[in-house]
């Protein structure tokens, strides 16, 4: 649905976006991911024609951005809540927006009840919170009836109640086919909400792949009665593994292997599972440190 | 936002049905889509330059300044008939300084304001876009002009009649087709500036001040050969509709503080980034 291939983008020497292709498969969230200055918005803007790209091509349903004839009818875009008129009203803006889009007036009153903001529809944009910005920026991003959504950072400044229904809203908008990408710095949200990463760093991607994948934990978690013997007898074992501070050991091998090790050996076994998923937050200090340390 | 505005959404996402609402059940029921026609650009650009209260203020403004002259010219009726040219030159003399204003900040307020980033994901052809700025921001100044002239208008009646002199209207035609002609030219030109520098603020200094300038040093250092950039004299002889033998100095001076930023602008408009 959203296809990216060898986009690059330079300042002068500069390399702000080097070689970036990925795709965004129809029924999916990705989550793209990197630190500040890592080129996300900048792909983001490349993606939807507001950067012209140095080199590639973005498309999305297989158009450049600028080609489609009414593009909020296709994809909807929040690249920054923050840039709304203040002097307007949020049903203002909405139905500006509308007309432009080809959609009823009406929609842009459905869709201030769908994020919630029917109570706020009167006030000007100005006196509205971050939160609320967010919420006027999606149903901004949903009032054409899109196919694909693309946000970046979407749940800044939003309450816990408000980022625990934007989940809920995205999930079902994949769940009916829709295409879905957003950034976010919000690790535990972006852990829960996607399905895929694209993480990118120092201009680059770093990591590309389904959320499972990438977190999938390495190895074993095993605690014995006796950790100094259940240590000794899987080493002997030959398998290689790592004592926790906390007793426990991490073996680089299955559960099944640990098991037969320990009681080959006699060892008594009163923790064995898979080892904690690294998360996200430490994935991603893996994936983008050693990045930022060579840029 | 009450807590009522944060639940109700909330509990419509964790429903799917409910939360369906924004595609399934409503979406399928919106007209098909289709292209931006120029002239719903050009609608959509004239909505957003008076939806705004900066925008409303201005114009207002811009109408108050022309009320005000008429006002001073009411209570200071000459002896004579009242002459409708008078009251227009006086009403339309702070309206031509102000109007270019709407030029200036039909450019570049979407840049100040940062909606740029909207404006030109909902319609990336941007020089589109740019041109039905330029289209609305005359359209709208032709209505301020029209507003003013009928002020004028309705000001040389009332003062004909009060004065007890009657009311002249010689060169009605000709005073209004003047104003309506250095109208345009001054909007455009103040929008070809916006376009060139996206700053508001200092879009309208420059736009005050570089031809000002020019008119006031480039007689002393050039001359006669000043007439070739002075677009305040080329102004003058179109409003007056006589060139007076001046046509190539006329078509240079409008190049260049016209023409030339226009192209500019839309130019520069169409490249620059959108943050």
């Amino acid at each position: 649905m959203i296809t990216v291939e060898n986009l690059s983008k330079r300042y002068g020497s500069t390399t702000a976006v080097s070689d970036v292709s990925f795709t965004v498969e129809a029924g999916s969230i990705t989550g793209f991911l990197g630190p500040n200055g890592a080129g996300k918005s900048t792909t983001l803007r490349m993606l939807t024609g507001l950067t012209p790209p140095s080199a590639g091509t973005a498309t999305i349903a297989g158009k450049r951005y600028a080609d489609l004839p009414n593009p909020g009818r296709v994809v909807g875009v929040m690249l920054d809540a923050a840039a709304q008129h203040p002097g307007r009203t949020g049903r203002e803006t909405l139905q500006l927006n509308a007309s432009l889009l080809g959609v009823p007036k009406s929609r842009a009153d459905e869709m201030l009840d769908a994020v919630g903001l029917t109570g706020a529809a009167k006030r000007r944009v100005g006196q509205y919170s971050l939160g609320m910005r967010q919420r006027l920026g999606i149903a901004s991003a949903l009032l054409g009836d899109p196919a694909a959504l693309i946000l970046d950072e979407p749940a800044n400044g939003m309450d816990p109640e408000g980022i625990r229904w934007m989940r809920g809203l995205l999930q079902d908008f994949a769940a009916r086919g829709g295409t879905v990408i957003l950034s976010s710095h919000l690790l535990g949200e972006v852990q829960a909400t996607v399905d895929r990463l694209v993480v990118i760093g120092g201009g680059r991607i770093v990591a590309d792949g389904s959320l499972a994948e990438l977190l999938s934990g390495s190895g074993t978690l095993v605690r014995g009665l006796d950790p100094v013997g259940l240590n000794q007898a899987l080493t002997a074992a030959g398998l290689s593994l790592e004592p926790l501070h906390d007793g426990a050991l991490r073996v680089d091998a299955t559960a099944e292997q640990v098991g037969r090790a320990a009681a080959a050996a006699g060892q008594i076994l009163i923790e064995l599972r898979e080892s904690d998923s690294a998360g996200l937050e430490e994935l991603f200090f893996q994936l983008t440190t050693p990045t930022a340390v060579a840029a | 936002m009450t807590v009522t505005d944060v639940t109700t959404p909330t509990a419509a996402g964790t429903n799917p049905a409910a939360a369906g609402k924004h595609r399934a059940a409503v979406g399928s029921s919106l007209p098909p889509a289709t292209g931006q026609p120029f002239l719903k650009l050009v609608a959509i650009e004239l909505r957003k330059s008076v939806n705004t209260r900066s925008g409303r203020v201005l114009i207002l403004g811009i109408l108050a300044v022309a009320l005000a002259a008429l006002a001073w010219q009411l209570t200071h009726l000459p002896n004579g008939p009242v002459a409708f040219n008078d009251n227009l030159m006086a009403a339309s003399t702070g309206v031509q300084l102000l109007l270019p204003v709407i030029g200036v900040m039909a450019m570049t307020s979407e840049w100040t304001q940062r909606t740029a980033l909207t404006t030109f994901t909902l319609s990336p052809r941007r020089v589109r876009v740019q041109l039905a700025k330029f289209v609305a921001a005359i359209v709208l100044s032709v209505v301020v002009l029209t507003v003013t002239s009928a002020l004028a208008l309705g000001a040389t009646a009332v003062g004909g009649a009060a004065g007890g002199d009657g009311a002249t209207y010689a060169g009605l035609g000709g005073s209004l087709a003047g104003a309506y002609l250095a109208n345009a030219l001054n909007v455009v030109m103040g929008a070809a500036f916006g376009a060139v520098i996206a700053q508001t603020a200092v879009a309208i200094l420059v736009f005050f001040i570089a031809p000002t300038a020019w008119s006031l040093a480039g007689p002393a250092l050039f001359k006669d050969n000043a007439d070739w950039l002075d677009v305040f004299g080329a102004f003058g002889r179109i409003a007056a509709r006589d060139l007076g033998g001046m046509l190539p100095e006329t078509l240079t001076a409008i190049g260049v503080w016209i023409v030339l930023p226009t192209i500019v602008g839309l130019w520069a408009s169409s490249r620059r980034e959108v943050k």
